[in-house]
């Protein structure tokens, strides 16, 4: 016998509103995984009076991995379902050993989708302003086109637009440094790694800026996307998740890459010297790998 | 605290005033190539016409089974070198003199036949007196893609025997963001196919896409992506033991199969390889292109002529929106024109490369070049 079957979290998607086409998941955004409910009585009075008060409904994401359709059927089901279990785990374990992470809300394994709680900040990267985004290059041939038109000087000249982030604006307000954000972002990983959890995929992408505003301390990192992670095992495990995090680094923010020292060196204190010492060395062994990788052409 | 979005910039570069000529002599692996291309101003006189004179190509093929030894590639390339410039500039049509600038790859590849490419053109230069410019030979490959293609700022994903890289501009440098932490994807289809006794004729690559063709079984293999850096290694690995596997049939026990049978065959094995690396490849390529914002994606490299890698790279381009963008064996494989093009490039922003500083390197980073010529 054969049956359709509607996954109910899939009826979720219409209501939500696509936020971003990452690369393994559409990610959604929802106000409440609850409806909105319609109250008949008693009629609203104008100045709020209600007895009960009720805690404003959880912001959501839906992060649904829907099939991919590059790849073999086979390798997409199996691929997709572990990172959604990995996911899901990960957070799980991550929260409850105290490293800030979003809740989990709904795991929907037939229908591919996680909820999860929404995150209101800004990613790292966009707060350092990164990659390659937002690059227009003008070639020579629309440059000589536009003094043809006689645009005036300011269209050969290039006028190179400077935009501050949003999240850079906020935390300079706050006075917070470069180098208070990055030893942020290390002490959150070794918070992760003492979990015994490998993230599998740091990037600044990654990792988002939460502003705290009646805390000690003014914003949190908060680390997202954990479709890669695994449990740490030996020393190298943990030194690989450390080696793609300094290479996104060097990568999408060359300007910023001298800051990645104050991470590590946040994350070594956070280890503690006996623990550190084995990463480190696998970390210098990893490094000479790649560098050792590019004889061969 | 400081930072930058949002950049409007002005190609650097400037219309040459008259026709600029270069020589591009290639030799970092088992292929030795000559190239003469071509950059001058357009009759209108708006644009640069870039034009390809002639892309003339000797490779060192070895038999089953076997791969290629610097020593013995190096020998290939002395063999071959004058008659393959010689055919370069009798096919553009120009004479020895007529040339503005001799490009020779600088490396990375292997240290011997590099050497070769590199005397060769150092004597050219000292004998027509012509500058020389050392080019980066995956700086090679990304310029000449972007010429093809006429792709403005993709992610570029270079394939190739030695390199396995996801790369992406930005600030005058071709910046790595996702690598293979081990082998590259070249050098894991050719190892296997030594491994099943597939032809080096006319590459080991080719040969493992014919056979994956009439593959049906997929075979369960590791999937190594770290964020976006992948491992080959553990796949080759692992796709080897299936050779000793009891269901394993080789090539000629294929016939005696029955209708049915629990088997795996070299095929299998070629498919079952093919399509977890490349999705594996697909997976990075998209990962870097969701965290810098990229829609397009440039395939550069041999392993870039492989259609099933193309055609899974399409799928995912077009559900972002963004489109796929390859070339043939011209100029996917290693290439005397594609040194040319990006020794040009170099050259009409007043680079040269002094002889006494024209030594090859094994080890030359693609990120390790300043790209002056782009904004
Ligand atoms: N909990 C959250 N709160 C707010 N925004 C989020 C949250 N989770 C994800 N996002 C946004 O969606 C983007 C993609 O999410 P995520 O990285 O989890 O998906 P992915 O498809 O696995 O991504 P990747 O492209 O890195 O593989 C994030 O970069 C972030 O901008
Ligand atoms: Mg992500």
């Amino acid at each position: 016998m054969t049956y359709e079957y509607t996954a109910p979290s899939l009826l979720l998607l219409p209501q939500s509103e696509l936020i971003k086409q990452g690369a393994e998941a559409r990610v959604y955004s929802l106000p409440s995984l609850l409806p909105t409910p319609s109250i008949y009585w008693p009629p609203t009075t104008p100045a709020s009076s209600s007895t009960s008060s009720t805690p404003a409904p959880t912001p959501v994401i839906l992060k649904h991995r829907f099939p991919k359709t590059y790849r073999h059927p086979t390798l997409d089901a199996s691929l997709t379902k572990t990172r959604l279990q990995f996911e899901a785990r990960a957070l799980a374990r991550a929260g409850r050993a105290g490293v800030t992470v979003p809740k989990v809300l709904l795991v929907d394994e037939p229908a591919g989708i996680l909820g999860i709680e929404r995150v209101e900040g800004w990613s790292v990267r966009e707060v350092l302003g990164g990659g390659a985004e937002g690059e227009v290059e003008i070639d020579h041939a629309e440059e000589v086109e536009r003094e043809v038109g006689d645009d005036g000087p300011a269209a050969a000249t290039g006028d190179e637009v400077v935009v501050e982030s949003e999240g850079l604006a906020a935390l300079t307000n706050l006075g917070v440094s470069q180098q208070d954000l990055m030893a942020h972002i290390g002490t959150e990983l070794a918070r992760l790694h003492v979990a015994g959890v490998i993230h599998g995929d740091l990037t600044t992408s990654n990792m988002m800026v939460r502003l705290t505003p009646n805390a000690a301390h003014p914003y949190e990192i908060v680390l997202i996307d954990f479709g890669l992670s695994a449990n740490g095992t030996i020393a190298e495990t943990y030194a690989v998740d450390l080696y793609v995090l300094e290479r996104a680094f060097a990568s999408t923010h060359p300007a910023s890459e001298g800051l990645y020292a104050n991470v590590l060196d946040a994350y070594a204190k956070g280890l503690g010297e006996k623990k550190w010492a084995p990463i480190e060395l696998k970390l210098k062994e990893v490094r000479m790998r790649g560098r050792k990788r590019d004889m061969s052409g | 605290m400081t930072a930058q979005n949002g950049h409007k910039k002005v190609s650097p570069l400037t219309k040459p005033a008259q026709r600029l000529l270069c020589l591009g002599i290639e030799g970092s692996a088992n292929k030795l190539g000559a190239g003469i291309i071509s950059h001058s101003p357009s009759p209108g006189g708006k644009a640069t016409l870039v034009t390809v004179l002639s892309n003339v190509r000797h490779t060192y093929i070895t038999p089953p089974g076997e791969g290629f030894l610097p020593s013995d590639t190096a020998r290939h390339h002395r063999e071959w070198v004058v008659r393959v410039i010689r055919e370069a500039v009798r096919k553009a049509g120009v004479r020895m003199s007529d040339l503005d600038v001799i490009a020779f790859t600088k490396g990375p590849g292997m240290g011997t036949p590099l050497q070769v490419g590199a005397l060769v053109a150092r004597t050219l230069s000292l004998l027509h007196n012509i500058p020389l410019v050392g080019v980066n030979h995956c700086v090679g490959h990304i310029e000449m893609g972007r010429h093809i293609t006429s792709s403005t700022n993709p992610i570029v994903l270079y394939v190739s025997g030695g390199n396995t890289q996801v790369i992406a501009y930005s600030q005058q440098r071709y910046r790595i963001f996702g690598e293979t932490l081990d082998i590259a994807i070249g050098n894991c289809l050719d190892r296997f196919a030594r491994v099943i006794q597939l032809r080096n004729d006319p590459s080991p690559g080719y040969n493992i896409e014919q056979e994956a063709k009439k593959g049906k079984r997929l075979v369960p293999l590791p999937y190594g992506t770290k964020g976006m850096d992948v491992t080959l290694a553990g796949i080759l690995t692992a796709v080897e033991g299936y050779t000793n596997d009891k269901r394993y049939r080789s090539w000629d026990k294929l016939d005696s199969i029955k209708e049915g049978e629990d088997v795996i065959t070299p095929n299998d094995l070629c498919f079952s390889l093919q399509e977890t690396t490349f999705a594996m490849l697909v997976e990075i390529t998209e990962r870097a292109m969701a965290h810098v914002g990229a829609a397009d994606v440039l395939i550069v490299g041999g392993v870039g002529c492989n259609q099933r890698l193309q055609e899974m790279m399409g799928i995912m381009a077009a559900e972002r929106g963004g489109h796929v963008y390859g070339t043939d064996d011209s100029y996917a494989i290693d290439n005397g024109i594609m040194i040319a093009q990006a020794g040009l490039l170099a050259f009409r922003m007043g680079q040269t490369t002094d002889i006494k500083k024209t030594s090859v390197t094994q080890r030359f980073r693609t990120d390790a070049v300043h790209v002056t010529w782009r904004a």
